[in-house]
């Protein structure tokens, strides 16, 4: 009885503790909208927060945003800045965490007084992020939170810096395929997808599209996230001998398939991966060079592109981190657009402000070293990634025309072992 | 058909590998009843030697056994000298579980700042090479990671059962307190049989990292699996630690093939479920733990 009498006082004082900080919270967005408006005078330097995970589980990606976000800063600083003002960008660490990064974001923007913030690395961070972001009137634009669940939210002051949702990235392999003529295409097709949020959606949609086409399903797993060993998988995929495999993968999984594949001796005639196959440098260096040649993957940046500010970028990206263009992770490609458009609104408008952004972004399309990207009005980008084939050991762009720099090579050549 | 035999090919070959493993696991357990949960670390530390050997040195990852299965057993003596000799309680079984897991947080950490977290594998040139028998594939690397793990075995199960050492380890296995009053040193069986136990993680650690990717963090899988087939085939005894190996993987292989893949992972428990209900000693365990 005493217990529970102190547990309600307790209660009662963690009620009054919150409505306390709701109520500061309040004052200090209030105090907040003017402080930005106020700032917005040309000189004052602008200052952009974001929360990246710096260590734990998103660490290595983290850290490619991180580069991506610093070197857009200092190239836009190079050139003057934007509308006048020098770009400082404040970057905390939430440790991966979707508790920390809600912290981080009202730190930036109530104590820290941030006039812009861009997003985090994952769809797991940008959800709780970008409700923050909303609470307090933010423009919301995020490099890496392509999944599902960021757009059920329907937030209008969201917007997904990559051409199109992740679950839609296999789409244009569906599109290159059906484009071919009736003779050439696959009659049938398999489906190995990894039980992910990320991984089998792309499939199933590829499937869709497949299946409508009349591209008969002749086998389809969805395998386990601890799946280490594909053999049994893959035998099942040899004896229903596909013309196209269609893989909803991630990163070690699609290495482990191609593997098997080629200890089995069994090469289709297509080969998509969704993710994984991607990668310029793991990819080869894990599956073998020599296994590379035709198999497909979807991408958004590419070493090599020439949409709007992509040569500049990787000059920059090399000159600031060494390494080739090979190396660049394309998470600090899509960070580094998000500056982009941001450059782009100030051109467009003449201001740079939350309310400005939001209300400007919904229309038009916005150039940026991932292509053109548009937005519809839950923040998802409507536009489709690159398809791109592994040629001669490199990554390159085969579909649609408009970005191609080859022509895409099938059926696929066989293993190189 | 084709599936289910070509699946039962690879189990078998992959059987051998879990069986190399575990009985390094099981040997611990059976000398100083220490459920080692650092086995799987140290398997995957030994994974990151031969991969740092190969791409530094160019040193294929069979041939770099010796060299880490030296490491290894040294890290093992290391470890039982300064972190499991302190227990002298009586409760050391179960404050040895607390200890060694710690040992795997360390030890994941100390590859996690070294190699990073990203996955890695060892590529040597024949990593995806097989033969063809008859309309089936037998994996070159599975085939020799086999042959080893029945080479290693063989050696482990000499060294227990014709050495004047395994003839003090089988001692101690029976009963400490008489092997003591005979004039075994106790404490160096402990420590060389904890090394001993680390020292086929070397092995293991090499075939592992030809036939799957692997990352700091992929010790946790790889040690409930071990601990399931350890308990399967009866904790201390060797020979029930191989059979289980075999028989997880193969039918693991059978389900994958004729169910479904999402089903073989669960194959392991499901087994390890079914002997415990029917014979809760393991298919080899002894009541008195007397045998290896």
């Amino acid at each position: 009885m005493d217990q529970s009498i102190r547990s309600w006082r307790k209660g009662g004082v963690v009620v009054a503790a919150a409505s306390m900080a709701l109520a500061l919270g309040a004052c200090a967005s209030s105090s907040n909208n003017s402080g930005a408006s106020a700032t917005t005078s040309a000189g004052a330097p602008l200052v952009i927060g974001a929360s990246i995970s710096l260590t734990g589980d998103f660490a290595d990606s983290g850290k490619a945003v991180q580069r991506g976000y610093q070197l857009w800063a200092s190239q836009v600083n190079a050139k003057g800045g934007i509308l006048g003002r020098k770009v400082t960008m404040k970057l905390v660490d939430d440790a991966s965490s979707p508790t920390q990064v809600v912290s981080n974001y009202q730190n930036l923007i109530n104590r820290d007084k941030v006039n812009l913030v861009f997003g985090p690395f994952s769809s797991l961070l940008t959800v709780p992020a970008s409700q923050v972001a909303k609470r307090y009137g933010y423009s919301f634009l995020e490099p890496a939170g392509g999944g599902p669940k960021v757009f059920a939210q329907n937030l209008n002051n969201l917007f997904f810096v990559q051409p199109a949702p992740v679950v839609k990235s296999g789409d244009v392999f569906a599109d290159w395929v059906l484009s071919l003529p009736a003779a050439q295409r696959p009659k049938t097709a398999a489906y190995t997808e990894l039980d992910d949020p990320f991984a089998s959606p792309i499939a199933e949609n590829v499937r869709a599209r497949f299946e409508a086409a009349g591209i008969k399903t002749v086998y389809k797993e969805i395998y386990p996230a601890e799946t280490q060993d594909f053999s049994a998988i893959m035998a099942k995929v040899v004896s229903a001998n596909p013309d196209v495999l269609v893989g909803g993968t991630q990163n070690e999984d699609a290495y482990a398939q191609v593997k098997t594949l080629v200890q089995l001796k069994f090469s289709p005639k297509f080969m998509f991966l969704s993710n994984g196959a991607n990668s310029p440098l793991e990819f080869p260096s894990k599956a073998g060079t020599k296994n590379t040649p035709g198999i497909m993957s979807a991408g958004d940046w590419f070493p090599g592109s020439t949409a709007p500010g992509s040569a500049d970028f990787t000059a920059a990206y090399i000159k600031a981190n060494g390494g080739t263009a090979d190396t660049i992770d394309n998470s600090s490609a899509e960070a580094y657009a998000c500056g982009q458009v941001l450059e782009a609104v100030a051109a467009k408008t003449g201001k740079i402000d939350n309310a400005t952004i939001i209300s400007t972004l919904h229309q038009g399309s916005w150039p940026t070293l991932l292509g053109n990207l548009t937005w519809g009005p839950d923040g998802a980008p409507s536009g489709s990634f690159n398809l791109i084939q592994w040629q001669g050991g490199k990554l390159v762009p085969v579909f649609p025309d408009a970005t191609a720099k080859a022509k895409p090579i099938y059926p696929k050549p066989s293993w190189g072992g | 058909m084709h599936a289910l035999v070509q699946g039962v090919i690879l189990g078998i070959l992959t059987g051998g590998v879990y069986a190399l493993m575990a009985s390094g696991q099981t040997l611990i357990f059976g000398i100083m009843k220490v459920v080692n949960l650092a086995q799987g670390a140290m398997v995957i530390m030994a994974a990151y030697l031969a991969y740092g050997l190969f791409t530094r040195f160019g040193l294929d990852p069979f041939l770099a056994i010796p060299i880490t299965t030296v490491i290894m057993f040294g890290l093992g003596v290391g470890v039982e000298l300064l972190f499991l000799r302190p227990l002298r309680r009586e409760d050391k079984s179960e404050l040895s579980l607390l200890v060694t897991f710690a040992v795997a947080l360390l030890i994941e950490g100390v590859l996690s700042v070294t190699w990073g977290t990203t996955y890695r594998s060892i590529n040597a040139s024949y990593a995806n090479s097989s033969w063809t028998v008859g309309s089936y594939q037998i994996t070159v690397v599975r085939f020799w990671a086999f042959v080893l793990s029945l080479v290693a075995l063989g050696l482990l199960f000499w060294l227990l059962n014709r050495t004047r050492f395994g003839r003090a380890v089988r001692a101690t296995v029976q009963n400490p307190e008489s092997a003591r009053l005979l004039g075994v040193e106790a404490q160096w069986v402990s420590a060389l049989g904890f090394g001993l136990g680390a020292a086929t993680a070397a092995a293991a650690g090499s075939v592992y990292g030809l036939l799957y990717p692997f990352y700091s963090g992929s010790h946790y899988d790889l040690i409930s699996r071990l601990l399931s087939i350890v308990v399967l085939g009866g904790l201390g005894s060797v020979g029930g630690a191989v059979i289980a190996a075999v028989i997880v993987s193969t039918s693991s292989a059978i389900v994958a093939a004729t169910i479904s893949p999402a089903w073989s992972e669960m194959t392991f428990f499901v087994i390890l479920i079914l002997v415990l209900l029917i014979r809760p000693r393991g298919l080899f365990g002894s009541v008195n733990r007397g045998a290896i």
